[in-house]
C-alpha cells in the first residue's frame, strides 16, 4: 500500500471518527444550554430522514449479486425472505442474519 | 421503549458484553467476508486488519477496498466512504441526552456503529446514570474486537477456507444485505416510512444494476427522502 493509499485510509478513519464525535459534542452543548432532556426535537428533520434512507440504500446496493444470474437472484430472494421470516418471530439481529445466510447458501449449493 | 431504571445483577461492563453478544452473529460473518474480499483486492493481512480497526464501518470498508482495487481516484474514494458514513451524524445527538459529562465518552464515540447505536438507544435509558459508561464500554469493545478478529480470521484463513469450501466465498457476503435488512426493518412501522424505505432500496438496486454503484447510495437515499417529504406534504394538504 503506497503513501497516498495510507493517507486515504487515515483521512477516512479520522473523518469517520469526527462524523461520530462532533455531532455528539454539538448536541451535548446545545442540550446544556437549553437545560432540557429531549434532544430529538432539536434535531434537523432532514437528518432523521436521511439516516434510515441511507441504510435502506445500502441494503439495496448490497442485494445485487456479484454475478447477477437467475440463480444468484433466486438465492438472494430466498435469503431475504428467510431473514424477514425469522426477524418477524425474534425481532433480534443475530439469528435472522445467520438463517438468511444459511438459506442463501443452501439455494446456491442445491442448484 | 421502557425508561424504567434497572438495577444490574452484574457489573455494568459485563452487562454490556452480555447485551452485545447477539450482535456477533451479524458482525463476524461480515468481518470474515471483508477480510477475504480485502485480501482478494490486493491488500495485505496487516493492512486489512488496520482498515477494520481504524475505519470500523462495514459498508464503507467494502466500498474503500472495492474502489481502491478498481483504481478509482483516491479523493473520490475518501469522499464516497465518508458520504456513506455520514448517516452516523444522527447517532451521537440521539444518544447525548443519556450520556454524562465524562470525557471518556469522547474516545468511545469510535465504537458508535449502526448496531451499537441501535442497542444503546434501547438500553441506555433503562440503566442508572453511573452504569451507562461501563455498559457502553463493554458492548462497544466486544463489538469492535469481534469485528477486528473476524477480519483477521477472514484475511489469514480466507484463502484456505476458500480453497477447501469455495462456496464460503459466495455465501458469506450475503450477511451484509441481511445485516442492513434487519437494521432497517424496525423503521418500517408505518406506511409513510415503509414506502420511503422501499423507494430507497429499489432505487439503489436499479442504479447498481444499471452500472452506477458509486452514486447509487446517496442518490437512492435522497430519492427516499424526497418521497418522504412528498407523501408527508400530500397528507398535510389532504387533511386541510
Amino acid at each position: 500500500m503506497g503513501m497516498s493509499m495510507w493517507l486515504a485510509l487515515v483521512s477516512i478513519a479520522v473523518g469517520t471518527y469526527l462524523i461520530r464525535l462532533l455531532p455528539y459534542i454539538w448536541m451535548k452543548r446545545s442540550l446544556a444550554k437549553r437545560q432540557t432532556e429531549d434532544g430529538i426535537g432539536s434535531m434537523p428533520t432532514w437528518l432523521t430522514i436521511l439516516g434510515p434512507t441511507m441504510i435502506a440504500a445500502m441494503f439495496g446496493t448490497s442485494l445485487v449479486p456479484t454475478h447477477p444470474d437467475i440463480l444468484a437472484w433466486l438465492a438472494t430472494g430466498v435469503g431475504v425472505l428467510v431473514t424477514y421470516g425469522v426477524w418477524t418471530r425474534t425481532h433480534s439481529m443475530g439469528l435472522p442474519i445467520l438463517c438468511g445466510v444459511v438459506a442463501f447458501g443452501m439455494v446456491t449449493l442445491v442448484f | 421503549m421502557s425508561t424504567t431504571t434497572q438495577t444490574l445483577a452484574v457489573t455494568p461492563w459485563k452487562q454490556g458484553v452480555k447485551d452485545a453478544i447477539p450482535l456477533l452473529g451479524g458482525y463476524i460473518p461480515v468481518a470474515i467476508s471483508f477480510g477475504l474480499i480485502s485480501i482478494q483486492s490486493g491488500f495485505s493481512v496487516l493492512e486489512t486488519i488496520l482498515i477494520s480497526a481504524f475505519i470500523y464501518a462495514g459498508a464503507s470498508q467494502f466500498l474503500f477496498v472495492a474502489m481502491a482495487a478498481s483504481g478509482a481516484p483516491l479523493w473520490l474514494v475518501v469522499i464516497m466512504t465518508l458520504l456513506i458514513n455520514a448517516r452516523h451524524v444522527v447517532y451521537g445527538p440521539n444518544l447525548s441526552p443519556y450520556l454524562n459529562q465524562d470525557k471518556k465518552w469522547l474516545p468511545l464515540m469510535h465504537g458508535l456503529t449502526d448496531q451499537i447505536f441501535a442497542l444503546a438507544h434501547a438500553r441506555l435509558p433503562q440503566l442508572p446514570d453511573q452504569a451507562r459508561i461501563g455498559w457502553y464500554t463493554g458492548a462497544a469493545v466486544l463489538a469492535w474486537l469481534s469485528w477486528v478478529l473476524g477480519t483477521a480470521l477472514g484475511a489469514i484463513a480466507g484463502g484456505e477456507l476458500t480453497q477447501r469450501w469455495p462456496l464460503i466465498n459466495d455465501v458469506l457476503p450475503f450477511a451484509l444485505p441481511a445485516l442492513f435488512f434487519v437494521l432497517i426493518l424496525p423503521r418500517c412501522n408505518n406506511r409513510l416510512w415503509s414506502l420511503t424505505i422501499a423507494m430507497s432500496a429499489v432505487t439503489a438496486v436499479i442504479l447498481k444494476v444499471l452500472g452506477y454503484p458509486n452514486v447509487a447510495i446517496p442518490l437512492a437515499a435522497m430519492s427516499g427522502a424526497v418521497l418522504f417529504y412528498a407523501l408527508k406534504n400530500q397528507r398535510i394538504l389532504g387533511g386541510q
